[in-house]
């Protein structure tokens, strides 16, 4: 997308496109200042991406390649069991925080000794 | 997740009602458990639902494993749910959109769009086309483009098949510039058609 200062219609057209070949990032870092503001104030331009994301979900969606169920959940699992190694390592650093201070005067009272 | 017509249109399975049970136990090992009945119900309704906003089968796998990972952790949305379409409305606004949000975040600071666009584009509020379901969607579309000119029925057909604007041009025998003009005046005249047809039904 070498266009620069592109018209709305152009802008949502190149949108549609990069979002039916998954490549959305393309298309926000093609955008100028000028292109970004005028997109913002067009409200055309925001109900033809309504109808883009639809298109999208209908059209493309079904060619999409659906990935084997069997091994998702097992990354589903594995990011639980990550979350729950986050939970309970948790509380433990709190208390390791919390007695720090503790220590630490211990310490310093047996340095002054 | 598969849709059926009649009077049960759209009622939840006892499979996936019995996971929904599972998850919105207090108990997390329990929620751990139901988690893989209801991937198995769920996922590629969700899947393809995630594909409207990425087009892109591994960033909505990568969406989706935050978004189970996230009801497991708090599934307090859930409860209560009694058909199909409102757990897809449910999981769309409270675990999808918080999650899409962070899809593009990483690239957000050298964007000219303001984070608020950004966050429009790439998760936008539930509207009334979000709610339909794959099936309906389909349907309503293929009504609505049988109501389009035949040069607007063409172009856009050409372009979900996947063909380039020029390869539309071409096929149309017109100008580039002209087929972006069409599209874009044509996804105009089919959101306020589909709007009317939501309406309707």
């Amino acid at each position: 997308m070498p266009e620069t200062n592109r018209e709305i219609q152009e802008l949502l057209v190149d949108y549609a496109e990069t979002l039916r070949d998954g490549s959305i990032p393309v298309f926000l870092k093609s955008l100028t200042h000028d292109e970004a503001k005028k997109i913002a104030i067009h409200r055309e331009f925001w109900d033809a991406t309504e109808v883009v994301q639809t298109l999208n979900g209908a059209g493309f969606a079904d060619k999409a390649a659906i990935p084997n169920v069997g091994l998702f959940i097992s990354r589903v699992d594995a990011e639980i069991a990550s979350r729950l190694k986050q939970a309970k390592a948790a509380p433990r650093n709190k208390r390791n925080t919390r007695t720090k201070p503790a220590t630490k005067v211990e310490k310093s009272t047996e340095e002054q000794i | 997740m598969q849709n059926t017509h009649g009077s049960e249109r759209h009622a939840m399975n006892k499979r996936l009602r019995n996971a929904l049970k599972g998850l919105t136990s207090p108990d997390s090992e329990r929620r751990r458990r139901a988690m893989e009945p209801f991937v198995r119900a769920t996922f590629e309704t969700f899947i393809r639902y995630l594909y409207r906003y990425l087009g892109n089968e591994i960033e909505c796998e990568d969406v989706l494993e935050d978004v189970y990972a996230d009801i497991w952790e708090k599934p307090d949305h859930l409860r209560n749910i009694i058909n199909e379409r409102q757990l897809l409305r449910t999981v769309y606004l409270y675990y999808m959109r918080k999650r899409l949000r962070e899809v593009y975040r990483r690239i957000n600071h050298n964007l000219c769009l303001s984070q608020k666009n950004l966050m429009n584009l790439i998760a936008p509020e539930l509207g009334v086309l979000e709610i339909l379901s794959q099936s309906e969607l389909q349907q309503a579309l293929h009504r609505m483009l049988s109501r389009l000119k035949a040069r607007e029925r063409r172009a856009i057909e050409l372009w979900m098949e996947g063909a380039s604007n020029r390869a539309i041009a071409n096929e149309l025998k017109t100008t580039v510039g002209a087929v972006k003009m069409l599209e874009f005046r044509t996804m105009l005249k089919l959101k306020k058609m589909l709007h009317e047809y939501y309406g309707e039904n």
